[in-house]
């Protein structure tokens, strides 16, 4: 296998990401920075931070999300709870984006053939998505590690967690590589691809929350936390990152080599020879195109609410005093498993505010490459044009909302004192604060194409404010930016129809400055 | 509906500017209901952009155009409802196969992809209708959006670079297919850099360079604007031509003389030929090539050699 022209591939690759890599970058960074930084004077002595472990260590839900703390009397473990597992679920997304985007997505879209023709080889492509990739992973890790370091914590622990992030850098490229030879279709295969590490995060869910805590040595988001970063380290557990990523990249360069450029191992389907009589429009157009990604997130949204819904409000250990103390101050279990119920909730209405920027950012792409034109020289208004993605996105993420709240409620089951409604009630009270964000990622794309994807800029923006805005003790007013700030804290706290009311014609006012401007812009 | 002596399209004026760049620059351009029109330029001269503008999809700053009599940007579907398009880079959906894609554009439109002649259509243009969006190569493609658009009785159709990704024997197709909608009085204004193409399907031309017309008319009208290729062997001594008024361009090697002669020094050129005696004579109209490149060679007062 020949690698010529990976140097080149590598700089470009460089060049065409360097800004969302960096936003990536600052982003989690940021939330590294603020967490290593806070912990010391959340928590300043020994005996508090044991209470704070022992109270995560308590409740499978938190648990099932972060992680447990291994290490109840380290500061480091204690200050990376969210980072260690969770986190390192955005930084294997990230590097799903960036090794799909230099391989599969180059190839579905043309480009791959135009540099295929010049002095570059088939492997290369691939090898220069891996590189990327790995080399993305491997800065990351030192820079959190950096970052942790300047904030406070141990240097020998912090080098740890930033491999443990490299190490699920690595196998996500490995992943995704895989993924990316299966399908000719970019979509699908960024879904095999988050699919599978779906699994791995569910593994170690069920390994962390049971008896069965072997499974959680099956998955590299379970050694992420027995490699004991800021304890005593096994460091040994970085070589299963490093050996699972080389064999996925393996398996990646045998398919590579046993398909066509552009087409897929799994063969693709012949598609109807006519179209159905109810495609007859662009709002069907658009059902019709997101149907499958909608069925997707409907099952996944579907199987976190069941999950969380059925782990959150359970608790074994509380025979510790600390706990007991806790439960007491905020007042009563009761209280606690609403208040983790609310924090799950309000994960997913962040969550689900992404379908709505994905469906954005997919009218952007039709503009600018030239699909919405064909459909708008056909007898199809501008409006309809608009309607179509304001009906898939906000009401399609409105959808998801409402299928979180009812899997949770299953999930919660009668172990709880709210009602169905009530739970339901719960999720679908973040509506006006997900429909703002989703409408200034509608603004965005309606002020130029280009900027469609600024919306996954906000989403970031405003979910990350809470979390370092809350660590840093930013001011009440930044932290009020955030939409999400202004939604009920369901079910703990009651429904207030003003809050909602006003975000809801915030929203709407969004929309209506965005339909002014898109009615009147040039398209394309 | 509009008199059939009202024209198509009417554009006076247009200009169009991205940012600093003038993409149209007090263009000009009008199209005669039921002739084909060809909209000549090189990449950039600013056709896509006045196909566009005539589309309503850019907002254009100065001047006016109007289609069937309205307006594009304010009256757009009652104008689309009456045209087919079809874009220079036919981008499609990559999960909707192509007959999916063919349908939905027909329906869209307002038209009835089962009562049109999508069927006829697929066959002549040979293309798979089962394939996805993403599977289809440039010319495929391209196909797609040709079949959509052919297959129902538009009264217009706007055609960017029709045929860049098709081959010679497509083409023929699609010219036959051109020829059909003209037959049944459909007004066609086709953009193109492939000159013979243009020769062999339009009325009349629209020339345009940097975002202005630069010659309209029919083709019969721009030839007697130009001059004829005139290559002669001789039997005596090759006549000195230079000094004949109206005669340009000559090269003179052996007994053979080249020249090109404007219409008006044709008879006193060919006189001097004939007193040397002439063994070989060919004429040639310019073709549209020469036409092409004379528009585009001549800075507006460069004088000739």
């Amino acid at each position: 296998m020949t690698t010529t022209g990976v140097g080149p591939l590598l700089r470009l690759a460089a060049r065409r990401d360097r800004v969302m890599v960096a936003v990536w970058f600052v982003v989690l960074l940021a939330v590294c920075f603020a967490s290593a930084t806070s912990t010391g004077s959340l928590y300043p002595t020994t005996a508090e931070r044991v209470k704070a472990a022992e109270a995560i260590n308590a409740s499978p839900g938190i648990v099932a999300l972060y992680g447990p703390i291994l290490d109840v009397r380290s500061e480091g473990e204690l200050a990376m709870t969210k980072m260690t597992v969770l986190y390192a679920v955005l930084v294997a997304i990230m590097v799903l984006f960036v090794v799909r985007r230099h391989t599969r997505v180059e190839e579905e879209g043309g480009q791959s053939e135009l540099l295929a023709g010049t002095a570059v080889t088939r492997a290369a492509l691939l090898a220069s998505g891996v590189a990327f990739g790995s080399l993305v992973s491997l800065a990351l890790g030192v820079l959190a590690a950096a970052v942790d370091v300047a904030g406070g914590l141990p240097a020998g622990g912090s080098v740890a967690f930033g491999a443990s992030w490299a190490g699920i850098g690595l196998v996500a490229t490995g992943l995704t590589a895989v993924a990316c030879q299966l399908s000719a279709s970019a979509r699908t295969c960024a879904a095999i691809a988050a699919v599978a590490m779906g699994a791995l995060f569910v593994l170690r869910m069920v390994g962390d929350t049971t008896d069965a805590s072997w499974l959680s040595w099956l998955t590299p988001f379970g050694w992420s936390t027995r490699l004991r970063a800021f304890g005593e380290t096994r460091w040994w557990l970085l070589l299963p990152y490093a050996g699972t990523a080389l064999v996925l990249v393996g398996v990646a360069v045998a398919l590579n080599v046993r398909r066509d450029l552009g087409s897929g191992l799994l063969a693709a389907r012949p598609g109807p020879a006519t179209g159905s009589p109810r495609l007859s429009g662009v709002v069907a157009l658009a059902l019709r195109v997101h149907t499958p990604m909608l069925l997707g997130w409907t099952l996944g949204v579907g199987v976190l609410g069941v999950v969380f819904g059925a782990i959150t409000p359970s608790f074994d250990a509380f025979d510790s005093a600390g706990i007991q103390d806790l439960l007491r101050r905020i007042g009563g279990e009761g209280a606690l498993r609403d208040m983790l119920l609310g924090a799950v909730i309000s994960v997913v209405s962040v969550i689900v505010t992404c379908f709505a920027v994905a469906v954005v950012g997919h009218s952007a792409g039709d503009e600018h490459d030239g699909r919405t034109e064909q459909v708008l020289a056909t007898a199809t208004s501008r409006a309809r044009a608009f309607l179509a993605t304001l009906t898939v996105g906000v009401l399609g993420a409105t959808w998801l909302l409402l299928v979180s709240g009812v899997a949770l409620a299953v999930g919660v089951g009668g172990d709880t004192r709210h009602s169905f409604g009530r739970l339901v009630g719960s999720a679908l009270a973040q509506a006006p604060a997900m429909w703002v964000v989703a409408a200034l990622a509608v603004l965005c794309f309606a002020w130029r194409s280009r900027w469609g994807l600024l919306g996954w800029g906000m989403v970031v923006l405003f979910a990350t404010l809470g979390q370092i805005g809350e660590l840093l003790g930013l001011p009440g007013w930044v932290l009020d930016l955030s939409p999400y700030s202004h939604a009920p804290r369901m079910p703990l706290e009651d429904f207030r129809p003003a809050p909602a009311l006003v975000l809801t014609v915030i929203a709407l006012g969004l929309l209506a400055v965005s339909w002014a401007r898109y009615r009147s812009r040039d398209i394309g | 509906m509009a008199d059939t002596h009202d024209p198509a399209i009417s554009v006076r004026g247009l200009v169009k500017s991205f940012g600093s760049a003038r993409a149209l620059d007090g263009l000009d351009l009008e199209v005669q209901t039921g002739e084909v029109h060809g909209f000549l330029g090189p990449n950039g001269a600013g056709k896509s952009t006045t196909l566009r503008s005539l589309l309503g999809l850019l907002r254009t700053d100065a001047g006016s155009a109007t289609v069937f009599g309205l307006d594009p940007w304010r009256d757009a579907v009652a104008i689309h409802r009456r045209l087919a398009y079809v874009p220079g880079d036919v981008a499609l959906w990559p999960n909707l196969s192509g007959g999916e894609t063919i349908d939905l554009l027909v329906r869209m439109r307002g038209g009835d992809p089962v009562a049109s002649r999508r069927a006829e259509l697929l066959e002549r243009f040979d293309l798979d209708p089962t394939k996805k969006g993403r599977a289809y190569s440039k010319g495929n493609r391209q196909k797609v959006a040709l079949v959509a658009a052919f297959a129902a009785d538009s009264e217009l159709l706007v055609l960017d670079e029709p045929t860049s990704g098709l081959d010679p024997l497509m083409e023929q197709v699609f010219n036959e297919c051109v020829a059909e909608h003209t037959g049944r009085g459909a007004t066609v204004l086709l953009s193109s850099h492939i000159l013979s193409e243009v020769e062999r399907l339009a009325d009349r031309v629209t020339i345009i360079r940097a975002g202005r017309a630069v010659e309209t008319g029919t083709l019969e009208e721009m030839r007697h604007l130009h001059r004829n290729r005139i290559r002669a062997v001789v039997a005596g001594v090759v006549p000195d031509l230079t000094a004949v008024p109206g005669v340009h361009d000559v090269t003179v090697e052996g007994r053979e003389v080249s020249c090109t002669v404007d219409p008006e020094g044709l008879s006193a050129a060919l006189d001097a030929l004939t007193l040397a005696g002439v063994e070989a004579l060919t004429s040639a109209p310019p073709t549209l090539e020469e036409l092409f490149l004379d528009v585009y060679r001549s800075e507006p007062d460069a004088v000739r050699p």
